[in-house]
C-alpha cells in the first residue's frame, strides 16, 4: 500500500515544442519512496518529462504540485542526472562538487564532498581534471552531483549510458541503497532488466504518452520483454 | 550577503574556468592586437588623422573583440550541461546573471588594460595624467557592454548561429556606450574640456544603470527553453 499523499501529481501535463508534441496529457501520482522505472523508445518524450519535473521546462498545459511543506523550496529537493555530465571539464572532481555545494548552500561541504569520493570511488582521483576521466568516472561525479544535497527526489535519465560492466554494478548498488534510504526515484533507462529489478512501479512511455502502467509485483520478469515490445508496437 | 557570495561563487568559477584554459584570453587579445596594426598600418605616423581617428581605434580594439568572450561565457555552460545544473540548484537566475556580469567585466577590464598598453606603444600616445580618466571610461564602457553583452550571450546561446547573431543583436543597442565611451576618450587625449568629459561619463553610467537594471530584470525569462 503506498501513502496517501502523494509527493508529486502531475494533472494533465502536455509539452510542445513548436509543432511537435513530445508529451500529451500525462497524469502521475508519485508517493513517497516510489521507484519508478520509465521506459520506452527514443522520442517517446520521457526526458522531456522529467525536465519538467526538475522544473528545467515549464509544461505548455497541465499542472504540476510537490506536496512538500515547503513549496519554494522545490529545488533542494531534487537531484537530477541528465544525458550530460553536468560537471565542469576543466575543474576537479572536488571542485566541482564543492562549487554545486556552495550553490546549495550546503555546511560542512568539505566532510560531506570527502564522503560521496569515497563512496563513489573517485577519492584517488579527486584532485584531476575532469578533462581526464572516463565516462564511467564522470558518471559517478555526475551521481554524486546530483546527491550533494540529499535529495527526497532522483530524476536519473539513462544514468547507464555508456557504463562499462563494473561501473554499472557500482551504480545498481548505489541505486539499491538509495532505495533502501526510500528516496522517491524516477529512472529513465532501456535496460529492461535492471529498470524492473530496482523498481516497484513500471510505466511504459511511447508517442508522448502513457501506454502502459503497472505495479512491480503485478509483472512477471520473463515476460516482460515480450509485453514491452506488444504495447510499443500496439 | 547570502547572495552576494554566491554572485562571487559564479563569477570566480568562470574566471577560473578562463584562467585554466585562456580560450576567449588569447582569441580576444590577439584580435584586438590585430585591429590595432592594421589601424596603425591604414593612417600616415604622427599625422593629424591617426591623432583624429585614436579614439575610435581604441574603442574598437576594446569592444568589439569582447564579443568572443561574451560567446563564450554560456557555451561553457552548454558543452556539458552546466547550465541546467546551475538551475537546478535554489540560485535565483537573477544572480548567474550578475555572476556571469562580474565575470564578463573583470575579464573585459583585464584585457582592456593590456590592450591600452599596446595602443600606446603602436600609436605613440602619452596618457600621463590622463590614464585616471581613460580607465574610469574602461570600467564604465565595460559594465555597459558586458550587461546587455550577457543578456544576448545567454538568449542565443542556444541558437547554432549564435557567433553571428551576438553582435548583430549587441551593437545596435549599445551604441550610445560607444558613442560616449568614444567622445569621451577625445576630449581626454584631443580637446581637453573637463566639462564636456564629465557629461559623457554621466551619459556612459546613465546606460549603465539602465543597461543593467534591464539585464537583471529580463534574464529570469531568457533562459526557458
Amino acid at each position: 500500500m503506498p501513502p496517501s499523499t502523494p509527493i508529486l501529481t502531475l494533472s494533465h501535463v502536455s509539452k510542445n515544442y513548436g509543432i511537435v508534441t513530445a508529451l500529451r496529457d500525462v497524469n502521475l501520482e508519485v508517493y513517497p519512496g516510489d521507484f519508478i522505472a520509465l521506459f520506452g523508445p527514443n522520442g517517446a518524450g520521457k526526458t522531456t518529462l522529467l525536465k519538467i519535473v526538475a522544473s528545467l521546462v515549464p509544461p505548455t498545459r497541465g499542472e504540476l504540485v510537490f506536496h512538500v511543506p515547503q513549496p519554494g523550496k522545490v529545488r533542494q529537493l531534487i537531484g537530477y542526472v541528465s544525458h550530460q555530465s553536468l560537471v565542469y571539464n576543466e575543474m576537479t572532481a572536488v571542485e566541482n562538487l564543492v562549487f554545486y555545494g556552495k550553490l546549495y548552500g550546503l555546511t560542512d561541504l568539505q566532510h560531506t564532498v570527502e564522503g560521496l569520493l569515497e563512496k563513489i570511488g573517485l577519492w584517488e582521483a579527486r584532485h584531476q581534471l575532469v578533462r581526464g576521466f572516463s565516462r564511467g568516472m564522470k558518471q559517478r561525479l555526475t551521481l554524486a552531483r546530483a546527491l550533494l544535497h540529499r535529495p527526497e527526489i532522483l530524476l536519473l535519465d539513462e544514468p547507464y549510458t555508456g557504463l562499462d560492466q563494473h561501473a554499472s554494478r557500482l551504480l545498481t548498488h548505489m541505486l539499491r541503497d538509495l532505495r533502501d534510504e526510500h528516496k522517491t526515484i524516477l529512472l529513465i533507462t532501456h535496460n529492461l532488466s535492471e529498470g524492473l529489478e530496482l523498481s516497484n512501479r513500471v510505466i511504459i512511455q511511447n508517442r508522448g504518452e502513457f501506454v502502459f502502467e503497472a505495479t512491480r509485483a503485478s509483472l512477471a520478469r520473463e515476460n516482460f520483454e515480450n509485453l514491452y515490445f506488444e504495447v510499443i508496437e500496439r | 550577503m547570502r547572495s552576494l557570495k554566491l554572485i562571487w561563487i559564479l563569477a570566480e568559477k568562470d574566471l577560473r574556468l578562463e584562467y585554466r584554459s585562456r580560450q576567449a584570453f588569447l582569441t580576444t587579445f590577439f584580435f584586438a592586437l590585430l585591429i590595432l596594426v592594421v589601424f596603425q598600418f591604414a593612417f600616415d605616423p604622427g599625422s593629424t588623422a591617426l591623432r583624429e581617428a585614436a579614439p575610435g581605434v581604441l574603442w574598437t580594439a576594446l569592444l568589439f573583440p569582447g564579443v568572443i568572450q561574451l560567446n563564450r561565457s554560456f557555451q561553457l555552460e552548454k558543452e556539458e550541461g552546466t547550465l541546467h545544473g546551475i538551475l537546478l540548484s535554489p540560485v535565483e537566475r537573477s544572480l548567474l546573471f550578475s555572476g556571469k556580469f562580474l565575470a564578463n567585466w573583470v575579464f573585459l577590464v583585464a584585457i582592456d588594460l593590456l590592450i591600452v598598453v599596446a595602443f600606446v606603444i603602436f600609436f605613440n600616445f602619452s596618457f600621463e595624467a590622463k590614464l585616471a580618466w581613460i580607465l574610469l571610461l574602461i570600467l564604465l564602457a565595460s559594465a555597459g557592454f558586458s550587461a546587455v553583452g550577457t543578456l544576448f550571450a545567454a538568449m542565443v546561446s542556444g541558437i547554432r548561429t549564435r557567433e553571428v547573431l551576438l553582435p548583430i543583436l549587441l551593437f545596435p543597442i549599445i551604441v550610445p556606450t560607444i558613442l560616449a565611451a568614444v567622445n569621451g576618450t577625445q576630449e581626454v587625449l584631443l580637446r581637453h574640456q573637463p566639462q564636456f568629459l564629465v557629461r559623457w561619463i554621466q551619459l556612459l553610467s546613465a546606460f549603465d544603470i539602465i543597461f543593467l537594471a534591464v539585464a537583471f530584470i529580463v534574464f529570469d525569462y531568457v533562459l526557458d527553453e
